[in-house]
């Protein structure tokens, strides 16, 4: 039975009705990851013999009456980022680590398997997760990132795999990381469903570290409720990372109170995308009118991007530099890739430390914001998937607007991207619902009710 | 260029110019130059004097 855009719910229903076997699923992902997914660029590592061995245990338990919950028996691929054990290389998409292995399992990785979950890939991801300053699509050794949806586009990044793979229906669900755009972008550009959760919801022990104050791991899958079930799995607190937060998560489905929405939409982020996707997002905010309020409203006037941008650059500097000393870059993919990391040097200690206290200030202003909301809505990303070849606008090097994403990330909120529609030409475009700290729960339900009304989601290429 | 970038791209050069060639010189002087630029936005911004770098530290001790 092919395994292809079905939700973890519906497989879920299946097995444990005796339709579907968990070893079958696993194979069958297997083998789309190694025809398909590979034409897109999307696979480093097929896990078979992992894979195999924890279907079968799926396959056994839920025989024998033991049931571990909604992922028991459900394939995923893991953003090459994640340490695996076993011999499974992690390349973090960089050349120099193209067959490095670790000998433990990531937080993550290790939860996922508690849950029952089926690991079948690594999936492909820009190389160092972009913190070397990539400006174009061929930034990996993997080649890049080709979107499911015209093979001409790449399929946003970092987590390029964990986008296309999902976005193809090649897994029902993938994990990502997002330090500014990372799994919100590629969920847009693959037209799938991407969870940023919380900073410190779940565990970063175990993945590559790219800029600690901003590393988030994170779902993507075809629903908000598919991400929801994943996020329950991998979060809370967790002895190997100290920023991981002490607080538990439960995943709730149940409908959220009996009142409508209330959403908010920033002043300027909307006119400021790309022209399809600012007359995409805006039929959008028409529709989501049907589930509640839509209230324009205007931030202070701070510099959120440039405070994003030096955080990032500098902790990137400092988490890569033995990377960068030794020389290690000069092997990468993207030319750009083997300069770009030298300039951080020429960021000061004082001007990182400014960027850290007014991200505190930001912080304080943007909950003081949500508190009255429910969300702030606003283009996942604001920019249609670039064509192969061609350099791309970007936040990260200030290339392209984008203080949604900068203010969520630098505060560390959740944020959940969906398929809102798609340009004249066919490209994906994604809507966000970003909430406050630790409030998941609130932006997941957005979401849902935004899936239940539409069918964006269900759209296949 | 401003004067500011200019000093640190010559320190940059210092440290690492040897492994570079003159295109990719001249790329590293622009990405400085943007780099600088970004700092000079965050240095016009009007911070209280309160306000503290959001950055957590814990004092460790094994047993707690």
């Amino acid at each position: 039975m092919s395994p292809t855009f079905r939700t973890i719910r519906e497989l879920g229903t299946d097995i444990r009705a005796g339709r579907l076997s968990p070893v079958a699923l696993a194979e069958a992902c297997m083998t789309g990851l190694d025809t398909l997914g590979r034409k897109l660029n999307a696979v480093v590592t097929i896990t078979r013999e992992r894979a195999l061995e924890q279907a079968r245990r799926a396959e056994r338990e839920l025989a024998a009456g033991r049931d571990r919950g909604p992922l028991h028996g459900i394939p995923y691929g893991a953003k090459d980022l994640l340490a695996t054990s076993g011999g499974i290389p992690t390349s973090w998409g960089a050349a120099p680590f193209h067959d490095r292995c670790f000998d433990y399992d990531a937080t993550v990785i290790r939860r996922l398997e508690e849950a029952g979950a089926v690991l079948v890939a690594k999936l492909a991801m820009v190389e160092f997760a972009g913190g070397m300053g990539y400006r174009q699509p061929n930034a990996s050794f993997t080649g890049p990132g080709i979107s499911p949806w015209a093979g001409d586009a790449w399929s946003g990044g970092s987590s390029s795999g964990s986008g296309s793979a999902v976005g193809a229906g090649l897994v029902p669900f993938a994990i990502g990381s997002e330090t500014w755009g990372s799994i919100l972008g590629p969920a847009t550009y693959c037209s799938v469903t991407g969870l940023r959760p919380t900073y410190g919801r779940v565990s970063r022990h175990g993945a590559m570290a790219l800029c600690w104050t901003l590393d988030k791991l994170g779902p993507l899958a075809l629903t908000a409720d598919d991400c929801g079930l994943v996020l329950d799995a991998i979060a809370g607190p967790d002895r190997e990372d100290p920023t991981a937060a002490t607080r538990a998560y439960r995943y709730h489905a149940s409908p959220p109170a009996d009142r409508p929405f209330r959403f908010a939409v920033v002043r300027g982020t909307v006119d400021t995308a790309e022209p399809a996707v600012r007359d995409g997002v805006r039929r959008a905010l028409d529709d989501l009118r049907a589930l509640g309020t839509v209230e324009e409203i205007a931030l202070a006037d701070r510099p959120y991007e440039s405070m994003a941008r030096i955080i990032l650059w500098t902790e990137a500097a400092a988490a890569a530099e033995q990377i960068v000393e030794r020389g290690l870059i000069g092997e990468l993919t993207a030319p750009e890739d083997r300069v770009t990391p030298y300039a951080r040097d020429a960021i000061l200690a004082k001007d990182y430390l400014r960027a850290l206290r007014l991200r505190g200030v930001v912080a304080r202003e943007i909950d003081g914001v949500l508190r009255h909301f429910d969300a702030i809505v606003g283009p996942a990303r604001g920019t249609v998937g670039p064509r192969l070849g061609k350099e791309f606008r970007s936040a990260l090097r200030g290339g392209a607007p984008d203080v949604l994403g900068a203010i969520g990330n630098a505060a560390g909120l959740p944020a959940v991207g969906v398929p809102c529609g798609f340009t004249d030409e066919g490209l994906p475009i994604g809507l966000q619902f970003m909430g406050r700290a630790w409030e998941e729960n609130s932006v997941l339900a957005a979401a849902r009710a935004w899936q239940a009304r539409t069918d964006w989601h269900r759209r296949r290429p | 260029m401003t004067s500011e970038a200019e000093i640190l791209f010559a320190l940059i050069r210092s440290r690492y110019g040897s492994r570079l060639d003159a295109a990719q010189l001249e790329e590293l002087r622009t990405v400085v130059d943007g780099l600088v630029r970004d700092v000079a936005v965050l240095r016009a911004a009007v911070i209280p004097d309160d306000a503290e770098p959001a950055q957590g530290f814990t004092p460790y001790r094994s047993d707690s």
